[in-house]
C-alpha cells in the first residue's frame, strides 16, 4: 500500500522464462516453457487454447507462479511483480476501459496508478493520446468511443508510463482493415523506432508479419518453436509455382531428376526445390537466389518442350511456416 | 515543445511527488460521484437531521426544558445523544453507501478493469484500501462530519456545555466509532460488490443485509425472541458502540456478542475480497 517510488530499470530489459509450468485448475496450461527475449518485436503465436494469454499473464505476474522462474526487467515475478509492472504495459483483448471517464482522464488516472506524479501523468496522457491519433477525441467519455478508438485508447494507456515492454493481446481485434493497418503502424513504430519491446499475441499471422522480427509459437501449452522471421526467407526448401502446357509427364520426370517434389494445386504445379542442391550456396546474407531455382526449372521445361505460362517463386509466408510447425 | 509537434517520446520524470496508488483510487472515486447533482442533494438531505438537532439545541435555550418533551435524544448533548444521532442516520448511510459503493468492484469486474489495475504497480491491498477509503469518505460525510459539526455548534450555543467534552472527547469518540464502523461496513459492501458484476444486484444484497436483517430481527423480537436482535446487521454497531459512548446497551444482546458479530462479518468480507479480487477470473 506504500506509494510507488518505483523507477524502471532501463539497463535490464530482458525477459527470462525457465521451466515454467502453470495450471489454473488440475489441467496444465503451460508446460516447461523456457526462453529468453531481448527487447524487440516478438510475435506470440499459437492456436486457440495454446496458452498465449496465460503466458502473458505469467509475464505480468497476474497469476501465482509456483513452478519455474519468470524474470522480467531483472525482477523475479513470483516475488517482486509489483515493482516490475512499473516498466510494463498491458493491453487486454477484452474490456480494458473504465466507463465514466474521458479518454484523457482514464489515461492520466492509469498513469498515476503506475507511479507518475499527477501533473506528469496528465501531460503524458495528452502526449500519448496525440501519438495514437485520439487528440481530438480525448475529452469524450471513453465508453462512447468506437471500437477502433477504444483499441487506440487501450494502446495509449499501455504507453502512458513509458514502459520498457508492452504486452498486446489481440490488439487488432474487431478493427476494420484501415483501423487495423494504422494500429499496426503504431505498434511497429514503437518496436522499431522508439525502443519499446513488444510482445504481440494474436491469431492474425499477417499482423505478426507486419510488426515482428521474431516469433514464439506455442501449442498445447508447450513451446513449439522460436524463430527469427528473417530466417523464414532463408529456408533452403522453396516452392515455385509453375503453369504451362505440353509434355507434362516428361516435364515432371525432368523435375524429379532435379530432386524436386511436385504437388498439384488445381492448374498449378507446386515445385519444391532444395535450393542447396540447385543453387549450391546461399548469398552472403543467407538468402537463396530465386533466379537459380527459376533457371533450373526453365532448363527442364526447355529440354522437355514444355511451354511455360507462369513461373515464380511462391512468397514464403509466415502462415506456411506456422501451419507447418503446428501441424508437424 | 508543443504537444501537437511531438511523436512518442520517453517520459522525463519531473520533481513532482507521486501519490500512493490507493490514494489515487480514493481521490478519483470521491470526485467522480460528487460531480452528480442528485448525490449532492442526497448528502444535503442527510444533513437535515443534524440541522434539526442543532435547531432543537438552540431552541432549548429559549423554550427551556419544554423541548425535552421531544424525547429520542434530540436535545441531548451528552455522548449518548450523539450515538443516538448516528443511529438515526442509518437510512442515509444505507442509501448513500448503496449508490456509491454497489458498483465499485462490480463495474471493474464487468469491464475487465481489474486486469488494468493489476497491470500497474498495485496490489490487492492497495486496491481494496482505495475503494474502502471512497466508501468511508461518504459514510463520514453523513455521520462523522455533521456529528462533529453538531458538537461544535452545541458548545457555542448550549450554556451547560463543557468544552473538554464537546470539543475533544466526544469528537474523539465519534471519530473512533465512525472509523471502525465505516471501515467494517465498507468492507462488507465491497465484498457484496465483488460477488457480482451488476450494481443493481449488489444493491439488492445490501438492502437485504441492512433492511432485511432488521425486519427479521424486529419480527423475532415481536415474537418475544429479543436475543435474535443479533441478526440485525446495523444494530450490532450501535450496541457495540455504547461501550465507547458510555451508554447502556441498545438491544437485548450483550455488547461482547455484538462486537464478535461485527468482527465475524468484517473478517468474512475481507476473506471474500481476497478471493474475488484478482486480475484473472478463474472459471473452474
Amino acid at each position: 500500500m506504500k506509494g510507488p517510488p518505483i523507477k524502471v530499470n532501463r539497463a535490464e530489459t530482458a525477459i527470462r522464462v525457465s521451466g515454467l509450468d502453470f495450471a489454473y485448475t488440475s489441467e496444465p496450461v503451460l508446460k516447461g516453457i523456457g526462453f529468453e527475449l531481448e527487447q524487440g518485436a516478438i510475435g506470440l503465436l499459437g492456436p486457440n487454447g495454446s496458452g498465449k494469454t496465460t503466458l502473458l499473464r505469467c509475464l505480468l505476474g497476474h497469476v501465482p507462479l509456483k513452478v519455474g522462474q519468470v524474470e522480467v526487467l531483472g525482477h523475479d515475478m513470483a516475488r517482486t511483480a509489483r515493482a516490475a509492472r512499473a516498466g510494463l504495459g498491458w493491453m487486454p483483448e477484452t474490456g480494458g476501459i473504465i466507463p465514466g471517464m474521458s479518454g484523457v482522464g482514464l489515461v492520466a488516472y492509469l498513469g498515476e496508478l503506475s507511479g507518475m506524479p499527477a501533473r506528469d501523468a496528465m501531460q503524458r496522457a495528452h502526449e500519448v493520446l496525440h501519438y495514437v491519433g485520439l487528440a481530438d477525441e480525448r475529452y469524450r467519455p471513453c465508453e462512447k468511443y468506437s471500437q477502433g478508438m477504444k483499441q487506440r485508447l487501450k494502446l495509449a494507456q499501455t504507453l502512458v508510463h513509458d514502459p520498457s515492454w508492452i504486452f498486446l493481446d489481440e490488439p487488432t481485434s474487431g478493427l476494420d482493415p484501415r483501423g487495423r493497418v494504422s494500429i499496426l503502424e503504431l505498434i511497429r513504430d514503437l518496436a522499431w523506432n522508439k525502443n519499446v519491446g513488444v510482445i504481440l499475441s494474436t491469431h492474425l499471422l499477417a499482423d505478426v508479419e507486419a510488426v515482428c522480427n521474431e516469433i514464439v509459437v506455442l501449442r498445447k501449452g508447450e513451446l513449439l518453436a522460436r524463430q527469427n522471421l528473417d530466417g523464414v526467407a532463408r529456408q533452403p526448401r522453396q516452392i515455385f509455382e509453375v503453369e504451362g502446357f505440353g509434355d507434362t509427364e516428361g516435364f515432371l520426370a525432368g523435375l524429379a531428376a532435379l530432386g524436386a517434389e511436385v504437388t498439384r494445386d488445381q492448374r498449378l504445379l507446386l515445385v519444391t526445390l532444395d535450393m542447396a542442391q540447385v543453387a549450391g550456396e546461399a548469398g552472403a546474407d543467407g538468402a537463396w537466389d530465386a533466379a537459380a531455382g527459376v533457371n533450373a526449372i526453365l532448363t527442364v521445361a526447355e529440354a522437355q518442350d514444355y511451354a511455360l505460362r507462369r513461373l515464380r517463386r511462391r512468397p514464403v509466408s509466415l502462415a506456411d511456416e506456422f501451419y507447418e510447425m503446428v501441424e508437424a | 515543445m508543443p504537444v501537437y509537434d511531438r511523436g512518442y517520446t520517453h517520459w522525463e520524470r519531473s520533481d513532482g511527488r507521486a501519490l500512493p496508488a490507493w490514494l489515487v483510487i480514493a481521490r478519483r472515486g470521491i470526485i467522480e460521484p460528487l460531480k452528480k447533482r442528485w448525490l449532492l442533494v442526497l448528502v444535503l438531505a442527510a444533513w437535515v437531521p443534524a440541522i434539526v438537532k442543532g435547531g432543537i439545541i438552540y431552541f432549548k435555550l429559549k423554550a427551556g426544558d419544554m423541548v425535552d418533551l421531544l424525547g429520542g435524544g434530540w436535545t441531548s448533548i451528552e455522548p449518548e445523544g450523539f450515538l443516538n444521532y448516528l443511529d438515526k442516520q442509518h437510512f442515509f448511510v444505507f442509501v448513500i453507501m448503496a449508490v456509491v459503493g454497489a458498483g465499485l468492484v462490480a463495474t471493474d469486474r464487468r469491464d475487465n478493469g481489474l486486469s488494468l489495475y493489476f497491470s500497474r504497480p498495485l496490489d490487492v491491498k492497495g486496491y481494496v484500501a482505495g475503494k474502502t477509503a471512497i466508501l468511508f469518505f461518504f459514510y463520514a460525510l453523513v455521520t462523522l462530519v455533521p456529528a462533529v459539526a453538531l458538537c461544535v455548534f452545541a458548545y457555542l450555543v448550549a450554556p451547560e456545555a463543557a468544552g473538554m467534552e464537546l470539543l475533544l472527547l466526544t469528537p474523539l469518540r465519534l471519530l473512533v466509532f465512525c472509523l471502525l464502523t465505516g471501515t467494517s461496513m465498507a468492507l462488507v459492501l465491497l465484498a457484496f460488490s465483488s460477488m457480482g458484476q451488476r450494481s443493481i444486484f449488489v444493491m439488492v444484497w445490501w438492502a437485504v443485509m441492512v433492511m432485511g436483517t432488521k425486519t427479521l430481527a424486529s419480527i423475532a423480537e415481536a415474537l418475544g425472541r429479543g436475543s435474535l436482535r443479533v441478526l440485525d446487521f446495523m444494530a450490532q454497531y450501535d450496541n457495540a458502540g455504547t461501550v465507547l459512548f458510555g451508554a447502556a446497551r441498545s438491544i437485548e444482546v450483550s455488547r461482547g456478542v455484538s462486537f464478535l458479530v461485527i468482527v465475524a462479518w468484517t473478517v468474512l468480507a475481507a476473506w471474500v475480497l481476497r478471493r474475488r479480487i484478482r486480475p484473472v477470473e478463474v472459471v473452474s
